[in-house]
């Protein structure tokens, strides 16, 4: 009987008054706002999208019509395959992944001078440099990036100065903006976890290291990488949660060809009005992208403590 | 201030899980008195405190205070008030304020607040210091703020956790003294835990010797030392010289004691054996460094032989380790009257006893040093 | 040169790119804000205006959005700082073995899309609206409705998880043994918990609550699904910035850009003081008097370029008053114009040349792309820029050309030039 035994422990090292505030702010929290939720979506992405006045009749039964939609599209006999909503979600996959690697790589080399150098006002204007872009909102951010590679944008304008091209490129119609703009968006995610664990590294490891005659390369294998692995995947968690789930970047610098996934399930929502397709769309993006963090948690041996900054 | 009320713990148990922390605990300590829990670290005095203040529930028995079973009240509704180990002075408050928290939490003004504070401010010898916060108090003073928030709730009884731990020694020796004043002068009961039996000795009017959740003797401080009841007692409270043996022959309350080293041995029985001890038993026989006297060499039954191995100079004393037959190592500690040295280096001595001085009992488990 | 120069010019490399790629885009974006064009650009430079900040000023939708940004901001905080608070108290009490369970389920919303949170929100109120039976128009149909409602609730979902960080690394350094002193001296649990543990949270209460109210103002991906009939400034900025873009977008992040820069440099000037006023507590600092620059600006090579732009900012903000961009506007119309007249007679000349060839050759039937309509069709290039919408700044220079009136006439029409002659 232990569970009993722990409420009224709860209760009485809190008092009946804390005690039920807590729990109820607790409980609505994760019961209201996190689970039922999600339970919710759950259940809609398996129903009709029926118009109101048949919602609770007979045609209202559990279905998997709307996922098989992903796969096959509207073809009812399931021969063809729903090639180009597939592709945008085997895409947009793969450029999360990418641009969380690029994240990895362009960041570990700020992030390993950060954390051991010493607190210096050169560190700390450093720091300060990196906090500001994020305080100005992700849309304003895209925009700027929108600004520079756009037709008659900054970038193209230096290029044809410096007639390295005849014509404008089409950086946004070739994607390249996008990713430009996502692997922008969350380089301080990526950063400060890294940052964070690395300052933790006792430079003492490295200094004797040094003196043993490990090159640079042989130190951050086998000392500095595996002790910031818990930073590096956090980190890389976070930056490909966020990039898969993408919006505002790719609805500002996304060209036609470039529709990322959530975009589509903006299009069921707010164009078709289909919430229980639009439903279905979002629980495979979201268990997906779980089942591909965890794999990479369980594959680097990270566990989930020590996900938080 | 509210006069002194008895505490009482019938058959006290304190269980976490499989562990037993407290083994069937019957205490009973008088009104105005200061009682004292004395053990070594783990030996599960701390975790009495808690019963008895209501920070725990005991799994079994009954804590009661003023004649009053306390079970299932907790501890802000209890008449007890608790001074912990680190004190738990309140930082971010002065030290006015602190004092009288006691009086926040009922309602009192603040101004009737201020008054009380001021006057046990004075009584901690602290008037003035009422608006400095606790970070800029030393040690001592902490300790002293501490006791006096405790006063300030009127509790009946006042729990002690190990308070002067963390002291310097000097400053102990001075808080041990204040503090028996001021229980004097307050009259209520005092509960005191501590591993330092120097503190508990000095300080209480009686004590509980605990080891391993288990009470060993509960008596004055003198007859602790005088008359341990256990080997574990008899080792932990001051300095003994322990001679194992068996027992070879009885009569009354005195036994000889066949030790294994030093010969046939008598001593006195530890009360609370007498008339169970029977000859053939396992046995130790305690006798203090400080009753050992030099003496003509003879053989009696109260005469140990042992060649000095070294002598230390102790300041008020001299403690001379002695060999005896078969390795056995002695301590006797003589006062300084002035003497340049007591031995020699490998002189052989004897070494004479009264018998009332020294107690056997039943072999037993010591304390580990 | 030696290993260790390499790596210091490496990294001096490194940090250069990193940084322009990190700030450059927003330095661009802040310029673009005092372009008279009117597509946020740089180059080509027209006039220097400050009249985007006032196209900004006057729209009613950033209005509205900063206005009910800022209510559901306060909302999202009240919400989330208390729900992330009772959950750090939870946690520090939760059962051993249900500890990492209970830990997983509060940090995961932050994991999740904010998409998936948006949605998942949506539907259950809905959900919870028809289960409850609320029909159309009813309180409880309408409040399940709500853009505000559902927006503070879907942010507060993991917004408390960011609190609750918060407050965890806070609570490591509470010494329980505070509240135990408490409850023995008499007090409830309800007051041990107002007079000591409140008290001692309350510097990250404070940064909990910023943090939460920065995280409600930005959010995107949630809000935009929840917000239904109400708009927050994100949400309105994301329909300007696809819809149709102005500089008046760039002059609000010149703004932000500004606000942030402040607020940064004035909380490390106060934590600087802080460092000092302890440092001299200490005795390790001595309080230096005088001195021409004020204490939290010495050493500090970005304070100063601050101060330095604030003065020429506010100089040139000065001068705008009596500088009037008209008249710079009217000199670059006229230089287009002359341009464009240019342009036109290079044309001619080359129309000629074909003609000239044509009549040698004969008429061209299969009509291959004559120079000109290559050019003509090109969206962008240098000629055609002129004539893509987007490049329309000012109303005036819309209307000529647009319209057939103007002193050029059709001329600008693309289709124009490949039947009318010109001549």
């Amino acid at each position: 009987m232990k569970k009993p035994m722990i409420f009224s422990q709860f209760f009485r090292n809190n008092g009946v008054i804390m005690g039920s505030a807590l729990m109820g702010l607790v409980g609505f929290w994760l019961i209201f706002l996190v689970v039922l939720p999600q339970l919710s979506m759950l259940d809609y992405s398996f129903r009709f999208n029926l118009p109101p006045a048949e919602v609770g009749g007979p045609r209202d039964v559990y279905t998997l019509s709307n996922y098989q939609h992903l796969i096959y599209g509207s073809d009812k006999t399931h021969s063809t395959y729903n090639t180009v909503d597939l592709m945008v979600f085997v895409r947009t996959i793969i450029a999360a992944i990418l641009v969380t690697v690029f994240n990895i790589l362009l960041c570990y080399p700020l992030a390993y001078f950060l954390g051991q150098s010493k607190g210096s006002g050169f560190v700390r204007l450093l720091v300060v440099l990196l906090i500001i872009p994020y305080w100005i909102n992700e849309i304003l951010r895209a925009f700027a990036l929108r600004i520079i590679f756009g037709d008659s944008g900054l970038l193209n304008e230096v290029l044809m100065f410096l007639h390295l091209t005849k014509e404008p490129i089409d950086f946004i119609r070739q994607d390249i903006a996008l990713y430009a703009g996502l692997g922008y968006a969350y380089i301080l995610l990526m950063l400060f976890p890294m940052y964070n664990v690395i300052e933790s590294l006792d430079r003492n490891q490295i200094e004797a290291a040094r003196d043993m005659g490990a090159s640079w390369a042989r130190i951050h294998r086998r000392i500095v990488i595996p002790h910031a692995k818990p930073g590096i995947v956090s980190g890389a968690t976070m930056v490909f949660m966020l990039s898969a789930g993408a919006l505002a970047a790719p609805q500002i610098l996304g060209g036609p060809s470039s529709l990322w996934f959530t975009q589509l399930v903006y299009q069921w929502f707010n164009d078709s009005l289909n919430w229980q397709q639009g439903a279905a769309y979002a629980i495979v993006l979201l268990v997906s992208t779980i089942i591909i963090v965890l794999t990479v948690m369980r594959i680097f041996k990270v566990n989930m403590g020590d996900i938080g900054k | 201030m509210s006069s002194g009320v008895a505490v009482d713990l019938e058959n006290v148990w304190i269980k976490f899980g499989d562990f037993v922390a407290v083994r069937e605990a019957n205490v009973n300590i008088n009104g105005g008195d200061f009682f004292s829990f004395l053990g070594p670290s783990g030996c599960g005095k701390t975790t009495i405190l808690r019963a008895v203040s209501g920070f725990l529930e005991p799994s079994d028995g009954r804590v009661l205070i003023g004649g009053n079973d306390m079970a299932g009240i907790g501890p802000n509704k209890r008449p007890t008030a608790l001074i912990f180990q680190n004190l738990a002075l309140f930082p971010l408050m002065k030290v006015w304020e602190n004092i009288s928290f006691s009086m926040e939490v009922t309602g009192a003004s603040a101004g009737e607040r201020r008054k009380r504070a001021d006057e046990l401010l004075d009584m901690i010898a602290l008037d003035g210091q009422g608006d400095k916060l606790p970070s800029e108090l030393s040690g001592g003073q902490k300790q002293r703020v501490a006791i006096a928030r405790a006063l300030c709730a009127n509790p009946d009884v006042l729990l002690l956790d190990e308070p002067l731990s963390a002291l310097d020694l000097k400053l102990r020796q001075h808080m041990r003294t204040e503090l028996r004043e001021i229980q004097q002068r307050v009259g209520i009961t005092f509960i005191y835990i501590t591993h330092d039996q120097g503190e508990a000795l000095t300080m209480s009017d009686n004590v509980a010797v605990m080891k391993a959740g288990v009470i060993d003797q509960i008596d004055t401080g003198h007859n602790i030392y005088d008359h341990p009841s256990t080997p574990f007692v008899a080792s932990f409270v001051g300095e003994n010289n322990v001679f194992r043996g068996t027992i070879k022959s009885v009569s009354g309350n005195e036994a000889i004691i066949n030790t294994n080293r030093s010969g046939d041995l008598l001593a006195r029985i530890t009360p609370t054996q007498v008339g169970k001890l029977g000859v053939g038993d396992d046995a130790m026989m305690f006798i203090r460094p400080e009753a050992l006297e030099l003496g003509k060499a003879q053989e009696t039954e109260t005469t140990i032989s042992a060649n000095v191995v070294n002598e230390e100079f102790e300041g008020n004393s001299f403690s001379v380790f002695l060999e005896g037959d078969g390795g056995k190592q002695i301590k006797m500690s003589v006062p300084n009257l002035g003497q340049d040295n007591i031995s020699a280096k490998g002189e052989n001595l004897a070494l004479h006893y009264d018998a009332a001085n020294a107690v056997v009992m039943p072999a037993g488990e010591l304390a580990s040093e | 040169m030696n290993s260790k120069s390499i790596i210091r010019i490496a990294l001096g490399a490194y940090l250069i790119i990193f940084f322009s790629y990190l700030l450059g885009p927003l330095v661009v974006m802040s310029m673009t804000a005092f372009n008279s064009s009117g597509f946020p650009s740089v180059s080509p430079w027209a006039c220097f205006t400050f009249e985007w900040f006032r196209v900004l000023f006057d729209d009613k939708h950033i209005r509205d959005g900063i206005y009910y940004s800022v209510i559901i901001g306060l909302g999202t905080v009240l919400l989330s700082v208390s729900m992330g608070l009772a959950a750090s108290i939870v946690l520090t009490q939760v059962w051993a073995k249900f500890r990492s369970t209970y830990y997983t389920l509060i940090i995961a919303p932050i994991l999740v899309p904010g998409v998936v949170l948006g949605i998942s929100t949506l539907v259950f109120w809905d959900r919870v609206g028809s289960f409850l039976g609320a029909g159309e128009g009813s309180f409880l149909n309408d409040l399940f409705h709500n853009g505000i409602f559902l927006t503070i609730l879907g942010q507060s979902s993991f917004i408390a998880s960011y609190a609750m960080l918060v407050f965890v690394a806070r609570l490591q350094r509470f010494d329980t043994g505070l509240t135990e002193a408490a409850l023995d001296l008499g007090a409830t649990h309800t007051q041990a918990f107002r007079k000591i543990l409140l008290p001692f949270m309350r510097p990250a209460i404070a940064s909990a609550s910023v943090l939460a109210f920065l995280a409600s103002f930005e959010n995107y991906n949630t809000t935009t699904f929840t917000i239904l009939k109400y708009k927050t400034l994100t949400t309105v900025l994301a329909q300007k910035v696809r819809l149709g873009i102005n500089p008046s977008i760039s002059s609000l992040a010149f703004i932000i850009i500004v606000l942030t820069i402040l607020a940064a440099l004035t909380f490390e000037a106060y934590r600087r003081n802080q460092d000092r006023k302890f440092a001299i507590s200490q005795g390790k600092a001595v309080e230096k008097s005088g001195g021409f620059l004020p204490s939290f600006m010495r050493g500090n090579p970005a304070a100063i370029m601050l101060v330095l732009v604030s003065i020429v900012v506010i100089v040139l903000v000065g001068t705008a008053q009596r500088y009037s961009p008209q008249e710079c506007k009217v000199q670059v119309r006229e230089a287009k114009q002359a341009e464009i007249q240019l342009r036109i007679e290079e044309l001619r000349k080359q129309r000629l040349i074909k003609d000239q060839s044509e009549a040698r050759q004969g008429p061209d039937i299969f009509g291959t792309p004559s120079p000109d309509e290559e050019e003509a069709s090109k969206p962008s290039g240098a000629f055609g820029g002129v004539f893509d919408p987007n490049n329309l700044s000012s109303e005036t220079e819309e209307e000529e050309s647009s319209g057939g009136s103007g002193a050029f006439g059709g001329v600008f029409a693309p289709t124009n030039l490949d039947n009318g002659d010109g001549n």
